[in-house]
């Protein structure tokens, strides 16, 4: 395959190893339908390969490494959604990608149809490593101090297949960032780190552990302020050492390293570590500069050259056309370069399904990518896609190339920005549907001059306690409850997962779920009334309490 | 996926699966077949399901099955309707995607 821009080039060593892994599957599947293996020897098998059994089928979840993908990549999705799904993908909260309607006959084509674009769903499932995440302005935002992709990779190959971590107490997910505006959620992360510059000219990393959502929602504490980049793998090596050894296995509800953080205190956790350290062989986790370089050099990097008039062009556009204009308000972020945005394709438009995407749209999106921006997509944990680097003067006709495929909402980080997670429709673990009531409070806020009005206010709804749709980190979040076959909706509110990381404080007892979205459009007409200037929603909510909205949600003013 | 099993008044039980393959959910019907439409399962009481489901999981294999528990149904005009909404869901497709509700007709996977 041709060289592209953001991503780690694999070598044949990578390859032979893919074939070789899906080689085994092939016959594991093989083994399974023929009966040589039961259902308890196989799951754990196919768990290893990114494959659940849903509520109706197979679905499958991709892996996309720091959330960075190629066209080819992208066309590949739609292949799968085409010829082996119903014509979807789902973009999760993870920066992977689902397919709900897998056959597993079909299972290991699919994976070499995937491997022939360098994908993989190994570790999307499973006590091990999870997909690394990172930031989805990176390599691109102005606001940026050091590109996280290089040492994402470094720590996608630390942790592929690690045979020490590989049956951990409990799934262990890694995010990192390289901005201080926290765009990872890495204080929601078993691990966290934070790149910035080291006082020796090198990458130092601030540290995070013990944070997560899930049954027990907790905020990450800081274990270190500044890791060198040489100590990095070690220390990383250290703190899941320590997870391993003292996590607990008797209880899944308390396998997670926040637990053990929790009980042993983050002091004494950092010194668990740091005795740890002392009995490693430090040097041969030392991430040297020539390591770090040698890894670098298999990314290949933009050519950023933007005509002089870029900006003036953009300009033009925008004030030729208010609809334009209004998507490059909200869905666009200050480049590093000049002449260059970010843009953000918001995978909420008004009543869809957060995350969803048709294969039309996917190979649409491979398309605009290529005439637009180097052949790159990025996707979010908020469920979204973004190509990282445009040029300003080119900006409108790639937002009219998303209009024309239903792509062009004007909502990022707005009301109508929603994270859900697939919930009871096609998940075996919810107790409630996420995406009904997600395509409802999509189209109640769907008028764009109500939802700049509104401002930032992020909605998150999780179908059930495992909160993969993040819901204490919403601003407003919804949680669903089961109520012998009635969906009931429990609602928080002050939940964020940027620097400022909290997690939401439950305002009172679950809503019906008929009655939920008109809840929640009281607390917006709450907050319009209360805030003062242009205060967001968090900010009022500081200011005044959570009295005032929930009078509003349960109507008792 | 097996969940606490609570029966209410007037209600039954009948016995559910994935198949194998292609993960489609089936249901025991008459003569210990599985089929993919709900309307024609078997209903138990649910002593009697929980003795079927022991009998059937030794077989699973050789039914190209996956998965089998039992559910609470209520008894309708056009059959045996699920108590639970994850239940509805299974018998009748996801709710967001009407294309891809299962007819009585046709049923699961058609």
């Amino acid at each position: 395959m041709s060289v592209s821009i953001g991503q780690y080039h694999y070598d044949q060593v990578d390859r032979d190893f893919l074939s070789a892994r899906i080689g085994e599957f092939s016959e594991q599947v093989a083994r399974r339908l023929d009966g040589s293996l039961t259902e308890d020897e196989f799951k754990p098998l196919r768990l290893m390969n990114g494959l659940y059994l849903q509520l109706h089928a197979y679905m499958l979840r991709v892996a996309v490494p720091y959330g960075t993908l190629n066209a080819q990549q992208v066309r590949a999705f739609a292949d799968v959604a085409r010829r082996y799904d119903r014509g979807y993908g789902h973009f999760t909260t993870r920066q992977n990608i689902q397919f709900n309607w897998i056959r597993l006959e079909d299972t290991p084509d699919i994976l070499r149809l995937l491997a022939d674009v360098d994908m993989h769903a190994l570790q999307t499932s499973g006590n091990c490593i999870r997909n690394v995440t990172s930031d989805e302005f990176a390599g691109a935002a102005a606001d940026e101090l050091v590109d996280p992709r290089v040492h994402a990779e470094i720590l996608r190959q630390w942790s592929t297949l690690h045979p020490e971590f590989t049956f951990l107490p409990r799934k262990f997910k890694i995010a990192i960032s390289g901005s201080p505006n926290d765009r990872v959620a890495a204080r929601f992360h078993d691990i966290g780190v934070v790149a910035r510059p080291g006082s020796d000219g090198r990458v130092a990393f601030q540290i995070f552990v013990g944070g997560g959502l899930g049954r027990t929602p907790i905020v990450g504490q800081e274990l270190y302020p500044a890791v060198p980049e040489e100590r990095l793998l070690a220390t990383l090596e250290a703190i899941i050492r320590v997870y391993n050894a003292h996590g607990r296995r008797d209880n899944i509800y308390k396998a997670r390293i926040k637990i053990l953080v929790q009980a042993l205190g983050i002091e004494a956790y950092r010194e668990a570590v740091e005795t740890e350290l002392a009995q490693m062989d430090v040097a041969r986790y030392r991430l040297s500069p020539e390591m770090v370089s040698s890894i670098e050099a298999r990314f290949a990097s933009p050519d950023l050259n933007a005509p002089d008039n870029a900006a003036d062009v953009l300009a033009e556009q925008r004030a030729r056309d208010f609809v334009f204009d209004r998507w490059v308000r909200s869905n666009t972020h200050a480049h590093r370069a000049a002449g260059h945005i970010i843009a953000v394709v918001s995978l909420k438009t008004p009543g869809e399904i957060p995350g969803d995407v048709t294969a039309d749209q996917l190979d649409r999106l491979a398309g605009l990518s290529e005439r637009f921006a180097y052949g790159e997509l990025r996707t979010t944990h908020l469920q979204n896609v973004v190509f990282g680097h445009v040029r300003q003067d080119q900006l409108y006709d790639l937002w009219r190339g998303l209009v024309e495929v239903g792509l062009g909402a004007p909502n990022f980080g707005l009301i109508g920005d929603i994270v859900a997670c697939p919930g009871l429709d096609y998940c075996a673990l919810a107790n409630a549907r996420s995406i009904p009531i997600a395509q409802k409070l999509g189209a109640r806020f769907a008028d764009m001059s109500l939802q700049e009005q509104i401002g930032a206010l992020q909605i998150n709804i999780s179908g059930c306690i495992n909160a993969c749709g993040h819901h204490h980190a919403g601003h407003i979040g919804l949680l669903g409850v089961d109520k012998r076959g009635e969906e009931f909706f429990q609602m928080t509110l002050g939940g964020r997962a940027d620097d400022q990381a909290a997690v939401g404080k439950i305002l009172g007892p679950a809503l019906p779920e008929d009655d939920t979205v008109d809840a929640i459009a009281r607390i917006v007409d709450r907050y319009l009334k209360e805030r003062s200037g242009k205060e967001s929603f968090l900010e009022t909510l500081k200011r005044v309490g959570e009295t005032p909205f929930k009078e509003a949600a349960y109507d008792v003013v | 996926m097996k969940r606490a099993l609570r029966v209410g008044a007037g209600e039954g039980v009948v016995i559910t699966a994935n198949r194998l393959l292609d993960g489609a959910i089936v249901w025991l019907a008459a003569d210990d077949i599985w089929l993919t439409r709900m309307q024609r399962a078997n209903v138990f009481e649910p002593e009697a399901a929980v003795e079927r489901v022991s009998a059937l999981q030794s077989r699973a294999q050789s039914d190209g099955v996956v998965g089998i528990y039992e559910i609470a149904v209520r008894p309708e005009e056009t059959g045996p309707m699920p108590v639970t909404m994850r239940e509805r869901i299974r018998a009748f497709g996801p709710t967001v995607h009407p294309q891809f509700a299962y007819t009585a007709q046709e049923g699961v996977g058609a």
